[in-house]
């Protein structure tokens, strides 16, 4: 059994299904990230984790203890909120502090533990601010600590940084990060942010109107999309069916009726090239429509027989010169055309 | 440019325009008060617009009357009871409607508006009639009054508790507080209540005014077993209007005191907010 164990869990608001059979594990010290649009269940999959929802059916492990009837206070998981949830009434300190009284610890037992958690998350000189008195990262900072002194089997993180601006939240993201890997806390983290998804997780649940749409790595998810829902919220994915391939000139298309392919696998190449016909590529013909520097790489908008491809090249590659309406060949690898499965 | 002068012009009078009617209301309101005031200091007055000659005999004869502090102390008691009674009920049971059964709210709120739907007169008969036989005969003792003050300021109690739980974000810190190990009790008073205090402050002073002033009701229901400061104001009125009028004085300038008091905590803000405030002015 792993570390966390969550089976069949259904739940609705009137009518309306919100999470329909729900199952997943997670592993001891893993970091499990669910990434799905707005509205899609994650909060309310969360909460029910942490017992501030009820389910309507199915059963919640934690280290193979039975959760699913007890009460928030009794499940030794940590919660941060979207809002922070500081105590405006209780300084730093006292907020950090606040699970530990609870857990009835005298002062003295405390006393070192928190000041250790506020030198962890960097506020050291800041015990005494109330949480007005902070910026809205080392608000953040004071939830998470105040979450983690108690070390609770795990570790819910409800988009803790959509409150934040992107900077900020990037460097804030990688600290929780290294924080989580340094204590092996077992993580859940809800976010709508696929890039962040990404760079974070060891693995990914990408949930859909209340379903798991796939999980697996963030290596896998970016590459080997399984549904035409996980590769169009993943990113950038060109998604294709095979009568619109076949129409915008490609032959040799693999088996399959909906495609994935992502930008940077397609390549540009010469005209003069026309005869050159390299097996395991599938080729066709376009017209430069317009591009965007996105940084890094170039985003090419080439039109293929009505298709709009989106390709991406390093930004180094002196393929600026591409004009409007120029022909251009595109070449995509057979292997990197990932078949889907379709929509609902 | 023409037009900017115009402008400028149309400007200024409006301003004096506003001025004016400022002015007039003020000398409208305080008029009466002056009058009061006059007359309370006069010892002789006639045919002249001020009094011909002045005394504090008035203050004198009401600063040696034990039955003025008596029912001053009667009035203040009533107030700070009820207002304490009040929030004693109303905090929890809002706060337990707000967190655990949004939908109880609306019923809450049509109950809260019923004082305003009834003149307190027609209250007042009614309530007689229920309370003045029966198990609970009441009428005519401190408590029926106390029992009408509550349903009285319930509603600005009632709404100052709500905002202060919409603005301190009482569910969040309610749940971060369970999830933290906190009981549903120990979350609210550790982690609510005293942040929603500072907040029902203004509102527990207002209804404390509210009831200092009140007439109707401590009139009808309770007479003259309970000389309350209004009670005793309208029985000097009946022997002497002068030492009335220093009765009226006297009131006022204690109302004045509390409402100085009301606008003065109104900007007061709980430990951790008052900090800030001052290391921001550093
Ligand atoms: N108390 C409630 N009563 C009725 N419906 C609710 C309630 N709470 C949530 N829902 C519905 O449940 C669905 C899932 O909500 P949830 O908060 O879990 O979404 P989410 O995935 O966290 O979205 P977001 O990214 O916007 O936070 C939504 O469609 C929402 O309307
Ligand atoms: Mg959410």
């Amino acid at each position: 059994m792993s570390f966390v164990q969550v089976e069949h869990v259904m739940k609705s608001y009137g009518e309306v299904p919100v999470l329909k059979d729900i199952s997943f594990s997670v592993e001891e010290g893993e970091f499990l990230t669910l990434l799905g649009p707005s509205g899609c269940g994650k909060s309310t999959l969360l909460r029910a984790i942490a017992g501030l929802n009820d389910i309507d059916s199915g059963k919640m492990f934690i280290g193979g203890r039975d959760i699913t009837s007890l009460s928030p206070k009794d499940r030794q998981v940590g919660m941060v909120f979207q809002s922070y949830a500081l105590f405006p009434n209780m300084s730093v300190f006292d907020n950090i502090a606040f699970g530990l009284k609870m857990g009835k610890m005298k002062k003295a037992e405390y006393t070192p533990l928190v000041e250790q958690m506020i030198e962890i998350i960097d506020l050291k000189g800041k015990e005494n601010y109330y949480p007005n008195q902070l910026s809205g990262g080392q608000q953040q900072r004071v939830a998470l600590g105040r979450s983690l002194v108690k070390r609770p089997k795990v570790l819910l993180l409800d988009e803790p940084l959509s409150a934040l601006d992107a900077k900020i939240r990037r460097s804030l993201r990688n600290e929780i990060r290294q924080l989580q890997r340094k204590l092996n806390m077992t993580t859940i983290f809800v976010t709508h942010d696929q890039e962040e998804a990404l760079t974070v997780s060891d693995r990914i649940i990408v949930m859909n109107n209340g379903e798991i749409e796939q999980q697996g790595t963030s290596e896998e998810i970016y590459t080997l999309p399984g549904t035409e829902f996980v590769a169009r919220f993943i990113g950038s994915y060109n998604v294709w069916s095979r009568p619109e391939m076949e129409q915008a000139g490609f032959a040799d298309i693999p088996s399959g009726d909906l495609f994935a392919i992502r930008p940077e696998v397609i390549s540009i190449v010469p005209q003069a090239a026309v005869a050159a016909h390299d097996a395991g590529y599938m080729y066709t013909i376009g017209y430069m429509k317009h591009y965007a520097i996105l940084g890094n790489v170039v985003r090419y908008h080439v039109d293929i027989g009505g298709l709009d491809a989106s390709v991406d090249v390093l930004n180094d590659s002196g393929l600026l010169h591409l004009r409007e309406n120029e022909a251009v060949r595109l070449a995509i690898p057979m292997e990197k055309c990932q078949p889907l499965k379709k929509l609902g | 440019m023409k037009t900017v002068a115009a402008n400028g012009k149309r400007k200024a009078g409006g301003k004096r325009w506003h001025v004016a009617v400022i002015v007039v209301l003020l000398i409208y309101l305080f008029l009466p008060i002056v009058g009061t005031l006059l007359f309370s200091l006069a010892k002789e007055w006639q045919d002249e617009i001020f009094p011909n000659s002045y005394t504090l005999e008035w203050y004198a004869q009401l600063l040696a009357d034990m039955r003025f502090y008596e029912a001053i102390g009667r009035t203040v008691l009533v107030s700070v009871l009820t207002v304490a009674i009040t929030l004693t009920i109303m905090i929890p049971v809002i706060f337990v409607l707000h967190v655990y059964f949004p939908n109880g709210e609306k019923l809450l709120q049509i109950s809260i508006m019923l004082p305003f739907a009834f003149p307190p007169v027609v209250s007042a008969i009614g309530l007689i009639k229920i309370y003045s036989s029966g198990p609970l005969a009441i009428t005519g003792t401190v408590w029926i009054l106390i029992a009408v003050y509550f349903v009285l300021i319930q509603p600005f109690i009632y709404q100052s508790v709500r905002n202060s739980l919409n603005t301190i974000n009482a569910i969040d810190l309610v749940e971060a507080a369970e999830v933290l190990g906190a009981g549903k009790m120990t979350a609210f008073r550790k982690v609510v209540l005293p942040n929603i205090l500072p907040g029902t402050l203004v509102a527990s002073l207002l209804s404390f005014s509210m009831i200092f002033g009140e007439f109707v009701m401590s009139r009808m229901l309770v007479g003259g077993d309970y000389e309350t400061i209004q009670m005793f104001l309208y029985n000097q009125m009946k022997t002497s209007g002068q030492s009335a009028s220093a009765v009226v004085i006297t009131y006022f300038l204690l109302i004045l005191l509390l409402s100085g008091l009301v606008l003065k905590l109104g900007s007061w803000k709980p430990r951790g907010y008052k900090k800030a405030a001052l290391q921001e002015e550093e």
